[in-house]
């Protein structure tokens, strides 16, 4: 946290900060292995997806806002619903986040790059590739993937699944997941070798943290996700039969090495945003970040247990009766871990003097709407109710407070709290709390009706419904609607500053000494290599 | 009264406003008509996890109304400096971890009585296919598919669930029963239904086009009427 700088030439570096002439055009950005312009294009990218992810969504809103609508046909609801999952987990959420740390951290920690820049881009280009194959498949005949983000066996196989949508699904991916890998291993070195000197691990700000945690979750589940969907890939090409039965393999197998990578991967996408937060909540409260060292543990908990909790997806398949029991406490157990960090946020805020800018606003709502998925989450790894609810729309409820309440307000936080940084440029004020509000409400208003539809005994990954259900679900599609309002305002705002907004300083929020890092003592934007000089910490 | 104060009672009345309607709302009647020995356990299980955690929630979401209202920027406010207390951080370590040692008795003893089939009164077998159910009554020889499934109320069921094709799901909600139905597995529940009465479900795991229809549909007779519907099925079949 401590980011006073001394500026201190330091004489070998110097010279690196005019290597090679700048390019200009397109060139610029296709050639570059600059981790600011690289963050920019992640950022851009992934928020393409988000709109395609969102446009999905609101047509499911759209089919569900009555039970017996033909909007569109049962096969292509599954196919958009399956995009949504994911495009919103693995090209939206989990690259945004990667995005806006390669912008972020680099500089926080004082370094002119990452640490190996060409492997950087690499793991951007990878991504283009990998949610091509996923968007195209939807014109294919026969569809794209249909079963579900999760893709489950045998709906999987070449037999339930023969179209080449699933084959696509897979390649698209593994490719993600190899460009996942190659920015793990380079995030990790990064920050446990570029930091700039007298900047000890401690004294790193509580983002850089996160992001250390969550790249080493990265590296070491990602792999495992791999290995399934190569074997789901060779059942369907070569018939290798892992998962099917009769071949002596099983269904079930793939639902463990699935979930032993996708429950930490919400780890992967809600941490990075704990750490946004655990920035922005200090930077508008002109307090230091409460309890900076339980935090740090709190997060490296989360990740330890994080990789003990993913049967309790499973609680339903028939899994033994001691391993249940063993996922069941474990999910509670996590709990207090992330029980640590409301809390410590919550002490931060308090005693603070407040400023409601709009990140300020995303991170209380943020706040506000983790702890009832943290809340819902401790109900659901109750084994029975974990029965009488898993697979309704209760667990869609739950896992949007999570990844719309948790990772989405968070990265509205971030992108507001580094826009001023990353373009130059001031946004509308007005227009960001308007969106926020918008959001908030919009929020609750979709999926807390969700909530009740799971416990009335809705089942998810429907395209029509029972007319019992009918209320709940007008009010989540009229929610649907105020997010989209929301959204929009968004969009106008963030391209109308980029275009029209005032140049903005150094440091636009007025940071208090103790909560400015490095990234407010340089020019919005940045300059090629960051520092003139490499500051040192004191 | 200071401006701390004057919120304090509308807070309260809020809250407890706030508490009323989850009462009263199909929340506070979920599974609105549990028939089974589980499913009332299941509810049971839920009512006590709410009340523990609901404390939490108040706690938190109560913290940050305040302190938003509370520590407002304002001319004059300088933020304080504490960032620290080791005391503070063992209690909310602490507490909530016991907390959720104390919620997991009922959990577990709830989830072994669930899984612990007891002797049963009637035996069958439930298979999932795409995209209806079949259901078999080995001791009487039945076997039907596409129809609901009929037992005798007060009975102890006992049922082996699998599939013959994808993963499917048996989901009765009013039972507190959901069991995947797994191809190349057989999972084991029980259910004893405690009243008369058609009752609706549907498969919860995605099967496919149709999965939206895949519909559950059992009826609970009196024993007599059982006897008689197994002897048409009979001849019938």
């Amino acid at each position: 946290m401590e980011a006073g700088t001394i500026a201190r030439p330091i004489p070998h570096q110097e010279a690196a900060a005019h290597v090679r002439k700048p390019r200009t055009g397109i060139l610029k950005w296709l050639l570059t292995t600059d981790h600011k312009l690289i963050g920019v294009m992640y950022i851009w990218l992934s928020f393409f997806f988000f709109c395609v992810a969102g446009i999905f969504a609101m047509v499911m809103r759209a089919q569900l806002s009555a039970p017996g609508l033909h909007l569109v046909h049962p096969e292509v609801y599954n196919q958009i619903m399956s995009l949504h999952g994911t495009f919103m987990v693995f090209f939206f959420t989990i690259p945004i986040m990667a995005g806006i740390a390669n912008y972020v951290v680099p500089i926080q920690i004082g370094a002119r790059d990452m640490a190996f820049p060409r492997v950087n881009a690499v793991s951007f280009w990878m991504l283009v590739p990998a949610g091509t194959f996923m968007l195209v498949s939807l014109f294919l005949k026969g569809g794209s993937a249909a079963a579900g983000w999760t893709s489950y066996p045998p709906l999987t196989d070449r037999q339930f699944s023969p179209g080449a949508g699933m084959d696509l699904w897979i390649l698209g991916l593994h490719i993600a997941g190899a460009s996942s890998i190659l920015g793990a291993i380079n995030f990790v070195v990064t920050i446990l070798n570029l930091r700039s000197p007298g900047m000890s691990l401690m004294k790193m700000p509580m983002f850089c943290w996160n992001v250390i945690i969550t790249q080493t979750i990265v590296l070491f589940a990602t792999p495992v996700l791999a290995g399934a969907l190569t074997m789901l890939l060779t059942d369907r090409l070569f018939g290798t039969g892992f998962f099917h039965p009769p071949a002596g393999g099983d269904p079930v197998l793939y639902q463990h090495l699935f979930w032993f990578y996708s429950h930490p991967a919400v780890y992967i996408m809600v941490l990075p945003g704990m750490g946004m937060v655990s920035q922005i909540l200090p930077a508008f409260s002109g307090k230091h970040l409460f309890g900076y060292k339980g935090m740090v543990l709190a997060t490296a908990g989360i990740g330890i247990i994080g990789f003990m909790v993913w049967g309790h997806h499973m609680f339903a398949t028939g899994i033994d009766y001691r391993l249940r029991q063993f996922f069941s406490f474990a999910s509670m157990v996590i709990a207090v871990p992330t029980g640590i960090k409301i809390w410590s946020w919550l002490a931060t805020i308090w005693g603070g003097s407040l400023r409601f800018k709009t990140p300020m606003l995303f991170a209380l709502g943020f706040i506000a709407l983790f702890i009832i998925g943290g809340i819902t989450g401790v109900w659901l790894a109750l084994v029975p109710f974990d029965v009488q609810v898993h697979d309704t729309y209760f667990v869609v409820a739950h896992l949007h407070y999570v990844l719309f309440g948790g990772s989405l307000m968070s990265i509205m936080a971030g992108i507001y709290y580094w826009f001023p940084k990353i373009s130059g440029k001031l946004y509308n004020e007005f227009w960001g709390k308007v969106h926020f509000w918008l959001t908030f409400i919009g929020m609750n208003l979709t999926f807390m009706p969700m909530h009740m539809m799971g416990m009335l005994g809705m089942p998810r990954r429907i395209y029509t419904y029972r007319p019992e259900f009918a209320i709940w679900n007008h009010i989540a599609s009229a929610g649907a609607a105020v997010l989209l309002v929301g959204m929009t305002i968004f969009v106008l705002n963030m391209l109308l500053s980029l275009w029209r907004g005032k140049p903005s300083p150094k440091d636009p929020w007025d940071h208090s000494d103790e909560t400015r890092t490095l990234e407010w003592t340089v020019t919005s934007p940045p300059p090629p290599e960051n520092f003139h000089v490499i500051p040192v910490i004191r | 009264m200071t401006t701390r104060h004057r919120w304090a009672p509308f807070l309260a009345l809020g809250l407890i406003f706030a508490a009323q309607a989850l009462w009263a709302s199909p929340a506070g009647a979920w599974l609105i008509n549990p028939v089974t020995p589980v499913a009332h356990e299941v509810r049971t299980l839920f009512w006590k996890a709410f009340g523990i955690t609901m404390f939490f929630f108040l706690l938190a979401e109560g913290i940050l109304f305040v302190a938003v209202i509370k520590f407002r920027a304002r001319p004059g406010r300088v933020a304080a400096k504490w960032h620290e207390n080791l005391r503070l951080e063992l209690v909310w370590t602490a507490i909530p971890a016991l907390a959720m040692v104390i919620l997991s008795g009922p959990a577990f003893s709830t989830m072994k009585y669930m899984e612990t089939i007891p002797k049963s009164d009637v035996q069958i077998e439930i298979v999932g296919h795409q995209w209806f159910w079949e259901y078999r009554y080995p001791k009487y020889g039945v076997v039907y598919a596409n129809e609901p499934l009929v037992i005798p109320v007060g009975k102890t069921v006992a049922a082996n669930v699998t599939s013959i094709d994808v993963v499917h799901s048996w989901f009765v909600p009013d039972f507190g029963i959901k069991m995947d139905a797994n191809p190349g597995r057989i999972n084991h529940i029980w259910f004893q239904a405690e009243k008369l009465g058609k009752y609706e479900g549907q498969c919860a795991e995605l099967c496919g086009v149709l999965h939206a229809q895949m519909f559950i549909n059992v009826n609970v007779v009196t024993p007599e009427e059982f006897e008689r519907w197994i002897e048409q099925k009979k001849k019938g079949a």
